[in-house]
C-alpha cells in the first residue's frame, strides 16, 4: 500500500481535531487510528442501581467513553471511518454502543461522503449529556466502588480547576484551595472556614458550626428555622475541610455533652474529681468522630417535651419517686455503681434515701455555685447561666433563645426588646442598653444583675485588706 | 486583628472607593484602619434632606466573624439610633446573631442609607420616636428637621 502524503485529506482533519480536543491523539500508519476520550457528565446525575443489593446511586460523573478511529484508505469519500467505542469497566449497556457506532455511517451518509469526524465527536459529547437516552442502568455491586471513585475524582479535579472567590475574605481562590459545602454547596475558602469553625469550637459555640452564607438554610418559616442544629455540619465533614481530629472530637463531645446536660434524666458522677455522666443508651459514647456523618447523631429530638421545663440546677434536683433498682447508675467514665437519688455509692435495692439536699453539697460545689450566681445573669426562661462576652445588654439565650435583659435578667418581647431600656418606669435599666459594650471584665466588673454585689464584696475585701495594713503600725 | 482581616477590610474599602453609594465619603486612614468615619448625606427623599452625618464604623478584631459597630457621631432624631452620646444602632444585619461573614460594609451603608429614608419603627431602640413616628407624623418630621437645623448643618 502506497504511504500516506502528508497533504493527505484525513491528516488534515486529523491535524485539525487535535487543535480543538487537546486529548486527541493519531498515529499515522496505515490504516490512520486516532483515539480520544470522551466526557460523561451527564446534566442529570444517572441513577445506577448496583445489584443485587438494589443499592441507587446519582452519578454526576461516569467513566469516561473511549473512541477509537480507523480511517480506511477511501474515506472520506468513498468509505465511512470505521469506530470502536468501550468504556472501562464496561459500564455502558451493549445496545447503545451499538447504536452510537451505527450513528457514524448515517452522519458520513448524511454529509455526502465529506470529513465527518468532528460531527461524530460533537454527537457524542451531547449524547453523553444527555446520559445517552439512558434514564438508569443497572451494574453489578463488584463495579461500584470504581464507579464512585471515579466519579468523586473527577469531581474534585474539576472543582480544583475552577476559581471562585470566597466571601469571608474576598479573595479569588482556586478551587483546589476551597471547600464546597455538602448540603448547601455553599464555597468557601479552607482557610476562612477552618478560621472561623477553629474559633467557634474553641470557644464552646457549637451551634454555630454551620454555613456562613447569609439566609443560608432559612426558609422564612420560623418554626422550621427554629430546629437550627439541624444544620450543624457533621464531624465527618469538618474533617474534610479540613480541621483536626482533636478539635473536631471536641466538637462532637461538646454538642453530646450539652444534650446531656439538658437532660434531667441523666444523673452525674457523684466522685468531685470525675463527674461523668451515668451510662445510658441515649447517648452513645463517641468512639470514631470520622465516621460521624450526620450532623446530629442523636437527632430524635424530644419534641414532646413541654420547652418549659426548667433545667435541672445543681445536684441536689434529682427525680424522685425514683425506686429499687431503677435508682442504680454507672458512671461512663470511672465505672462507679451509685445511686442517682442520694448520690451515694450504691447501697442496694432495699435501702430507703433521700434526695441529697443543698446543704450537703461540698465546699467547691458550693463555692462554684455561688461564683456561677454571682458572675452570671441565668436565662428567665430556662435558666442557663448567661455570660455576656461582647455587645448591649438586650441578650437573647444561646440555648433557647429567649429575649431577656442582662442586667435584671427580666424577660424582653421579642418584638420590642429595647423599650425596657426606655422606660424611666424601671430605674435600674433606664438607658443603660449600652453600658459595657465591651462585656464582662475579667477584673471583676461584671454588668449582670448580681454586679453591685460583687462590687460591694471587693470593697469589704479591700477594707480588710487596708485594714490589715494599718493594723501593724497601730501596735507600734 | 489579624492580617486577614485588615487585608479583608482594606479591600472593601477599594470596593467601596468603585462604587460608592451616592451622598457618602469615608475618611480612611491607613494607621487605624479598623475605625472609619463615614461623612452620610441625608437622602433628598428623606427628612434628614441637607443634613450631614458623621458616622463611625468600628471593626472588632473578630471580623468578618462579628459585625461591624456603627454610631452616628452627629446627633440624629431617628427611631432606630440612640438618642444618647453613643449614636447607637441594632438592628438587622448588625446584630451579632444576624451578621454573616459575607455581608459586606457597604451593605451595611446601604441599609442605614435606606433606614433615613424609612425608619423601621418596629425593631426601634427609641419606642417614644418610633411611636410618634407611627402615631403623629408630622410632630416627628417636625422634630427631626429641627435636630438636622441644631446639629446636622
Amino acid at each position: 500500500m502506497a504511504d500516506i502524503a502528508p497533504d493527505d485529506e484525513r491528516i488534515e482533519e486529523l491535524n485539525t481535531l487535535q487543535a480543538i480536543y487537546p486529548e486527541f491523539t493519531f498515529e499515522i500508519s496505515n490504516p490512520l487510528t486516532a483515539h480520544i476520550e470522551l466526557l460523561v457528565a451527564p446534566v442529570k446525575p444517572l441513577p445506577v442501581t448496583f445489584e443485587p443489593e438494589q443499592q441507587v446511586e446519582r452519578l454526576p460523573y461516569l467513566p469516561p467513553l473511549h473512541l477509537d478511529i480507523t480511517l480506511p484508505p477511501d474515506y472520506p469519500a468513498n468509505a465511512p471511518p470505521s469506530v470502536k467505542l468501550t468504556t472501562t469497566p464496561s459500564w455502558l449497556p451493549e445496545h447503545v454502543l451499538d447504536r452510537l457506532v451505527e450513528e457514524v455511517r448515517a452522519k458520513w451518509k448524511e454529509y455526502g461522503g465529506m470529513a465527518v469526524l468532528f460531527n461524530y465527536i460533537d454527537y457524542l459529547q451531547e449524547a453523553a449529556a444527555m446520559a445517552f437516552g439512558l434514564t438508569e442502568v443497572s451494574l453489578p455491586t463488584s463495579e461500584k466502588s470504581d464507579l464512585l471513585e471515579y466519579s468523586s475524582r473527577m469531581k474534585r479535579e474539576i472543582f480544583d480547576k475552577e476559581s471562585f472567590d470566597c466571601g469571608i475574605c474576598l479573595e479569588p481562590k482556586k478551587g483546589s484551595a476551597c471547600y464546597r459545602l455538602e448540603r448547601c454547596s455553599h464555597v468557601f475558602c479552607r482557610a476562612c472556614l477552618q478560621d472561623f469553625y477553629n474559633n467557634c469550637i474553641r470557644e464552646g459555640d457549637v451551634d454555630n458550626v454551620k454555613c456562613l452564607a447569609p439566609g443560608c438554610g432559612k426558609t422564612g418559616n420560623p418554626a422550621v428555622d427554629r430546629r437550627k442544629k439541624d444544620r450543624l455540619l457533621s464531624p465527618k465533614e469538618l474533617l474534610q475541610i479540613p480541621l483536626s481530629l482533636d478539635t473536631v472530637r471536641r466538637f462532637a463531645n461538646i454538642k453530646r455533652k450539652k444534650k446531656i446536660e439538658a437532660d434531667s434524666s441523666i444523673a452525674f458522677c457523684p466522685r468531685s474529681w470525675c463527674q461523668g455522666a451515668m451510662r445510658t443508651q441515649k447517648y452513645p459514647k463517641i468512639t470514631d468522630v470520622s465516621q460521624m456523618d450526620e450532623s446530629d447523631c442523636e437527632d430524635d429530638e424530644p419534641a414532646e417535651l413541654p420547652v418549659s421545663t426548667p433545667a435541672p440546677e445543681g445536684p441536689e434536683r434529682r427525680p424522685a419517686g425514683v425506686n429499687g433498682m431503677d435508682r442504680l447508675a454507672v458512671c461512663e467514665d470511672c465505672n462507679l455503681a451509685f445511686c442517682r437519688v442520694c448520690l451515694a455509692s450504691w447501697h442496694g435495692d432495699f435501702v430507703r434515701c433521700e434526695p441529697r439536699n443543698e446543704s450537703q453539697l461540698t465546699e467547691e460545689d458550693q463555692a462554684s455555685l455561688n461564683f456561677i450566681s454571682k458572675n452570671t445573669s441565668p436565662c428567665p426562661d430556662c435558666a442557663v447561666p448567661c455570660q455576656k462576652s461582647f455587645g448591649c445588654n438586650h441578650m437573647i439565650c444561646f440555648q433557647c433563645k429567649t429575649h431577656f435583659c442582662y442586667l435584671c435578667a427580666a424577660w424582653l418581647n421579642p418584638d420590642h426588646p429595647y423599650q425596657h431600656f426606655n422606660d424611666p418606669k424601671i430605674k435600674a435599666c433606664f438607658q443603660r442598653l449600652f453600658e459595657m459594650v465591651e462585656g464582662d471584665q475579667p477584673e471583676g466588673r461584671f454588668g449582670g444583675r448580681r454586679g453591685a454585689e460583687l462590687e460591694a464584696d471587693f470593697w469589704e475585701q479591700e477594707a480588710l485588706r487596708i485594714q490589715m495594713e494599718e493594723e501593724p503600725e497601730d501596735a507600734h | 486583628m489579624s492580617t486577614g482581616a485588615k487585608k479583608r477590610i482594606m479591600r472593601e474599602f477599594g470596593e467601596c472607593q468603585n462604587d460608592m453609594p451616592a451622598g457618602m465619603k469615608i475618611n480612611f486612614d491607613e494607621q487605624n484602619m479598623t475605625k472609619w468615619e463615614v461623612l452620610m448625606d441625608g437622602p433628598d427623599q428623606s427628612v434628614y434632606a441637607g443634613g450631614h452625618f458623621k458616622l463611625e464604623i468600628a471593626f472588632p478584631n473578630e471580623y468578618p466573624f462579628k459585625p461591624p459597630v456603627v454610631s452616628f457621631r452627629t446627633k440624629i432624631y431617628h427611631p432606630n439610633v440612640s438618642n444618647d452620646d453613643k449614636g447607637s444602632m441594632c438592628l438587622g444585619l448588625l446584630r451579632p446573631d444576624e451578621w454573616k461573614p459575607p455581608n459586606k460594609v457597604v451593605a451595611v451603608l446601604r441599609l442605614i442609607q435606606t433606614l433615613l429614608v424609612e425608619p423601621n419603627a418596629d425593631d426601634a431602640i427609641e419606642p417614644s420616636i418610633a411611636n410618634e413616628y407611627r402615631e403623629n407624623r408630622k410632630e416627628f418630621e417636625k422634630n427631626a428637621k429641627d435636630w438636622v437645623k441644631r446639629y446636622a448643618k
